[in-house]
C-alpha cells in the first residue's frame, strides 16, 4: 500500500517542497528510509517507531520503505518525523485517515507520541505559501511564528494521536489566528537608553548620523570610557523594523533557531556583537549544516565587533563583500547558499594594544611599532566601507555625577525618522533606502556643494591630509547631516562637521 | 676620479667603523691607492685574512666606477673626510664618520641648524610643544636636524617640510634598508625637499648598534640640540651626551614633574646642562636670528561663535565636552567650528578628544 504527503524542506531561507512516500509491503519486518536524507532523518525511523507503538497505534510489521523526493537534494533536520509517521499510518486502512493529502506536515516527534518544535517554520510556511499550499499541520510550540502570515489555515497539534484524531475528523482543532505586527512591536532594550550615558557628545551625534544614514561606523577610545554601551544602546535610535523587513529577520532567525518562540517574531531590531575568538564561518555562515552566520543574524539590525582588531585578518576580509551587496553567498561543498546580510557595522577598538595611547591619566606601554601593527588591522578596503570615524574619550567622575539631563532615545530616534523619510523620498525611483548605500553617480547626483562647501573640504584635504578614500564618505555624511537639519541643500557647515568624522585619516594618528 | 679617490669609494663600500677605516688608511701609507692596498700586508688585528681577500676580490677599477656610476644613479652623494664639501662641523670631532652618504641637498650641511630629539612615544603635549617651537625655528630659516624615528623626530621632520623648511634626516641604516619601515615615504620626500644622510652604505641594515651611533652625528651636525620630551629610558640621552662632548648648546623644554616623558628635559634643565626653552625665540636669540622671519599669516575672521571657542582655549587644551558645556553651543555646531578654526590653522585636535590652541 502507498501514500503520498506533503512537507517542506529549507535551502537557505527559502522552503522548497518534500513529497513523504511510503510503501508498506509483504516481506520481512524493515524500515528504511531514502532520498539523500542526513542522521537526523536515519534516527527518525526510531522516533517514528515508538511514537506509533506509544500512541496506541499498530506499527506494520511489514516491509515499510520512505523515500522523500526530490531524491537528488540533501535533506536535514528532524522536521519530517510527523510526514512520515502519517503516512505509514495512512497506509493502513484501518486507522480511516482521510483527507491526509489536503495538508502539509511539519514535526518532530518524541518517544511518547508528542510532536515537538522545529527550526524554520516561518520561511518554510512563507514559501509554500507562495507555492499555493493553504493549510498546515504544525508543532503547537511554533504556533506564534505562524500566527503573522495572512492567508493560510495552520492547525498546531501537540501528539500525534491528536493529529489523527484530527484527521479522522474526530476533533476539531483550533486554526491559529492571524496576528497584526504593529500591534506586538515594542520598543524595549531592556532599559538601554542613551540619557544613561552621560557625556560624550561626540560619540552620540556621530551615532545618530550613523543612524540617520544607515552609515558604518568607528568608535576608538581608551577601555572603560562607554564605548560598548554606547554601541549596545545604539539600536534604540535606529528606525523600528517594517513587516516585511520583520519577515526576514525572523525567517533568519527561525532557521538559525535563536527564535524566541513565545515572541514567534522578531519586532526589534537584532544587535549581534560575536566575540573575537569567533570563527570566521560562525560569522559568515555555512558549516556542514548550513546555518546563517552572525552577520546574517544581523540582517536589519545592527553587528556589533568589540575590540575590532584582535579579531583574525580573515574574518575581517570576510566582511567586505557582504558590506558591499547587503547579501552573503556561502560555497559548500554539497550547496551554494545566499543569505541577506544587511547590517549596520559598528567597530570598537583600543587607541593602541594597551589601551592608554593618548591618555591624559595612564602611561601607554606600548611601542610605537607595536602600536602601528594594532592600527594596520584597519587599513584599507575594511577602512573605504566606514564611513564615520569617532573619538571616545574618558570620562571623569565629575559627568558621571551629573544630574545634567540627557537626550533620552525617543528624542533622537524621532529626528532619525525624520531623516530616513527624506531619504525614502529622495531615493524611490534608486532602488536603494539611505544615504550611505550611494554608489558613485548617485552620490555626484545628490551631494552636490556649494562654493562654500568646496572650498572648506579642498582646505580640508590640503590641511588636514586627509586620505583620498575619505572624499565620498565626506559627502555622503554631510548629506545626512543636512537631512538630520531638515536642509535640501549641504551646506558648509554640513561639510565642515562631515571632516570632523574622520579620525584616524588624520595625520595626528601617525607616529 | 684621482687614484686617491677612487680608493676611497672603494673603502666606502664596506661597513666598517670609522677608526678601521683610519687604521687601514694608516697601513696602507702614504698616497694610498688601489694598487697599494692590495700589495698590503695587514696586521690580523687590523684587517683578518679572509676580509682582506674578500675586499681584494673588489679592488677592481671598473668594479669601483661600477659602483661609484650606481650611487649616483640614485643620486647619492658621497662625501669622505678629506673631501672639501665635508661639514666642517663634523671634522674636528675624533669619531667623525669616514664617510657621509647623503641624499638632495648638501648645501643643507652648512646652515644654522638644532637637532631636535625626543621619544618615540610622545603625549599630546610632547607633540604640541615640538610642533610649535619647530614650525617657528623652521620658519625662521633653521634646519632641522632629526633621526627619522617613530614619536617626535617625525614630527619635526613632518612640521618642517608643512611649513617649507629645510630638514635633514640622519639614518641609523643604509638608504635601501630606511628605518621604519613605516616612514619610508617621509624619507622620500626629504630627500626630495631636505637631505638624507648615512654613515652607512645603502645596503646596511639597521641594528642596535647603528641608532647610538647615529645620534653623534645628529648632535654633530647641529648648532644646538633640543630635547622637546624624553624620560630617562630614552635613547635621547645619548644624543644628549654626544653634544655635550661635542659642545653643544642644549635646550630642553620643561614638563609637568610627574610626568616620566619629562623625566629627562626636567633633569637636563635641574642639573644645569641646558637651558630651559618654552618659544623659539629662546634659541633664535642665541643664533642672533629674528625671531620668525615669516610666520603664516592668518587670515580669518572668527565668527562669534568660534570667538567663544577660542576663548574658552585661551585657558590651555581642552576635551570637546567640555567644549561643548561651556560654550552651550549644540555638539553638531561645534564640531563644525572646530574643524573651519582647524582649517585656518588655529586650533589642533589631539588624540583623547583634546583640542588646542596653535
Amino acid at each position: 500500500m502507498l501514500s503520498k504527503l506533503s512537507s517542506f524542506a529549507l535551502k537557505g531561507i527559502e522552503g522548497y517542497k518534500v513529497d513523504v512516500e511510503t510503501d508498506v509491503g509483504n516481506g520481512l519486518p524493515h524500515f528504511e528510509i531514502v532520498g539523500l536524507a542526513d542522521t537526523a532523518i536515519k534516527e527518525s525511523k526510531e522516533r517514528v517507531h515508538a511514537a506509533i507503538k506509544n500512541s496506541a497505534f499498530d506499527y506494520p510489521i511489514k516491509r515499510v520503505t520512505v523515500n522523500l523526493a526530490p531524491a537528488d537534494i540533501k535533506k536535514e533536520g528532524s522536521l519530517f518525523d510527523l510526514p512520515i509517521a502519517i503516512s505509514i499510518l495512512a497506509c493502513n486502512e484501518e486507522n480511516k485517515i482521510k483527507n491526509e493529502k489536503k495538508y502539509v506536515y511539519l514535526g518532530e516527534l518524541s518517544f511518547d507520541g508528542g510532536v515537538k518544535k522545529v527550526k524554520g517554520v516561518l520561511p518554510l510556511l512563507i514559501s509554500a505559501r507562495q507555492l499555493g499550499y493553504k493549510k498546515f499541520i504544525i508543532p503547537k510550540e511554533n504556533e506564534v511564528e505562524a500566527s503573522f502570515i495572512e492567508g493560510i489555515e495552520v492547525y498546531p497539534v501537540s501528539s500525534l494521536r491528536e493529529t489523527v484524531d484530527f484527521l479522522k475528523g474526530e476533533k476539531e482543532i483550533e486554526m491559529v489566528k492571524t496576528c497584526k505586527f504593529e500591534d506586538i512591536v515594542k520598543n524595549e532594550y531592556m532599559g538601554l537608553d542613551f540619557s544613561n550615558v552621560k557625556g560624550q557628545h561626540v560619540a552620540k551625534r556621530a551615532l545618530e548620523i550613523a543612524a540617520a544614514g544607515g552609515h558604518n561606523l568607528l568608535m576608538i577610545g581608551p577601555p572603560g570610557s562607554g564605548k560598548s554601551m554606547l554601541a549596545k544602546s545604539f539600536p534604540t535610535i535606529l528606525p523600528d523594523l517594517t513587516f516585511e523587513e520583520a519577515l526576514e529577520v525572523t525567517k533568519i532567525h527561525s532557521i538559525a533557531g535563536i527564535l524566541d518562540l513565545k515572541e514567534g517574531i522578531v519586532s526589534q531590531r537584532p544587535f549581534r556583537s560575536p566575540h573575537h575568538t569567533t570563527t570566521t564561518i560562525a560569522l559568515t555562515g555555512g558549516g556542514m549544516h548550513s546555518k546563517p552566520g552572525e552577520i546574517s543574524m544581523a540582517d536589519n539590525g545592527v553587528l556589533f565587533l568589540d575590540e575590532f582588531p584582535e579579531y583574525s585578518r580573515q574574518s575581517i576580509e570576510t566582511l567586505r563583500q557582504p558590506l558591499e551587496d547587503g547579501v552573503i553567498t556561502v560555497a559548500r561543498n554539497n550547496q551554494t547558499i545566499t543569505y541577506p546580510a544587511n547590517f549596520t557595522l559598528i567597530v570598537s577598538l583600543n587607541p593602541c594594544p594597551c589601551g592608554n595611547y593618548g591618555s591624559k591619566e595612564k602611561e601607554c606601554t606600548c611601542s610605537a611599532a607595536a602600536i602601528n601593527k594594532y592600527l594596520s588591522k584597519l587599513s584599507g578596503p575594511i577602512m573605504d566601507r566606514i564611513d564615520i570615524h569617532v573619538e571616545v574619550g574618558n570620562v571623569t567622575y565629575q559627568q558621571l555625577k551629573s544630574e545634567e539631563k540627557e537626550e533620552s532615545s525617543q528624542t533622537i530616534k524621532e529626528r532619525v525618522d525624520r531623516a530616513r523619510n527624506i531619504q525614502l523620498e529622495r531615493f524611490k525611483n534608486e532602488k536603494i533606502y539611505c544615504n550611505a548605500k550611494m554608489n558613485v553617480p548617485q552620490t555626484r547626483k545628490y551631494c552636490k556643494l556649494d562654493e562654500d562647501g568646496e572650498k572648506i573640504l579642498r582646505n580640508a584635504f590640503d590641511r588636514l591630509k586627509l586620505s583620498a578614500r575619505a572624499h565620498d564618505k565626506i559627502l555622503k555624511v554631510a548629506r545626512t547631516i543636512a537631512d538630520l537639519d531638515g536642509s535640501e541643500n549641504i551646506k558648509a557647515s554640513h561639510v565642515a562637521e562631515a571632516i570632523s568624522y574622520r579620525t584616524l585619516d588624520r595625520k595626528y594618528w601617525q607616529n | 676620479m684621482d687614484d686617491f679617490k677612487e680608493f676611497l669609494v672603494f673603502l666606502s663600500q664596506f661597513d666598517y667603523t670609522h677608526s678601521k677605516f683610519e687604521q687601514i688608511l694608516n697601513c696602507v701609507g702614504d698616497n694610498p691607492t688601489l694598487k697599494k692596498f692590495c700589495k698590503t700586508k695587514f696586521d690580523e688585528k687590523v684587517l683578518s685574512k679572509e676580509h682582506f681577500e674578500q675586499m681584494v676580490n673588489l679592488a677592481d677599477k671598473t668594479m669601483v666606477a661600477n659602483y661609484f656610476t650606481n650611487l649616483q644613479n640614485d643620486d647619492i652623494t658621497l662625501l669622505t673626510k678629506y673631501d672639501e664639501d665635508y661639514p666642517e662641523k663634523l671634522r674636528g670631532f675624533y669619531d667623525a664618520p669616514f664617510f657621509l652618504f647623503c641624499k638632495g641637498d648638501i648645501s643643507l650641511l652648512n646652515n644654522p641648524s638644532i637637532a631636535v630629539v625626543g621619544t618615540r612615544k610622545p603625549s599630546s603635549y610632547g607633540k604640541m610643544v615640538t610642533n610649535k617651537i619647530v614650525g617657528d625655528l623652521a620658519c625662521a630659516g633653521i634646519t632641522i636636524i632629526s633621526g627619522l624615528a617613530y614619536g617626535l623626530d617625525s614630527v619635526a621632520h613632518r612640521k618642517t617640510l608643512e611649513v617649507g623648511g629645510k630638514t635633514i634626516a640622519v639614518l641609523g641604516s643604509g638608504f635601501n634598508k630606511i628605518y621604519p619601515t613605516d616612514h619610508a615615504g617621509l624619507a622620500r620626500e626629504i630627500a626630495e625637499k631636505g637631505l638624507l644622510v648615512s654613515e652607512y652604505p645603502p645596503s646596511k641594515t639597521a641594528t642596535k648598534y647603528t641608532f647610538p651611533q647615529r645620534n653623534r652625528i645628529i648632535s654633530g651636525l647641529s648648532d644646538g640640540v633640543l630635547i622637546t620630551e624624553a624620560s630617562f629610558k630614552s635613547g635621547t640621552i645619548l644624543t644628549k651626551d654626544f653634544a655635550l662632548e661635542q659642545g653643544k648648546n642644549i635646550y630642553a623644554v620643561p614638563g609637568n614633574i610627574d610626568s616620566n616623558l619629562s623625566q629627562l628635559t626636567n633633569d637636563v634643565i635641574k642639573s644645569g646642562q641646558g637651558m630651559l626653552v618654552d618659544c623659539a625665540k629662546d634659541i633664535l636669540d642665541d643664533f642672533d636670528l629674528d625671531e620668525v622671519k615669516e610666520k603664516r599669516k592668518i587670515d580669518y575672521q572668527l565668527s562669534m561663535e568660534e570667538q567663544i571657542i577660542v576663548n574658552i582655549l585661551s585657558g590651555g587644551a581642552k576635551e570637546f565636552d567640555q567644549i561643548v558645556k561651556e560654550s552651550g553651543i549644540n555638539t553638531n555646531l561645534v564640531n563644525s567650528y572646530l574643524t573651519t578654526l582647524e582649517i585656518s590653522g588655529i586650533i589642533s585636535r589631539l588624540p583623547g578628544n583634546l583640542v588646542t590652541l596653535n
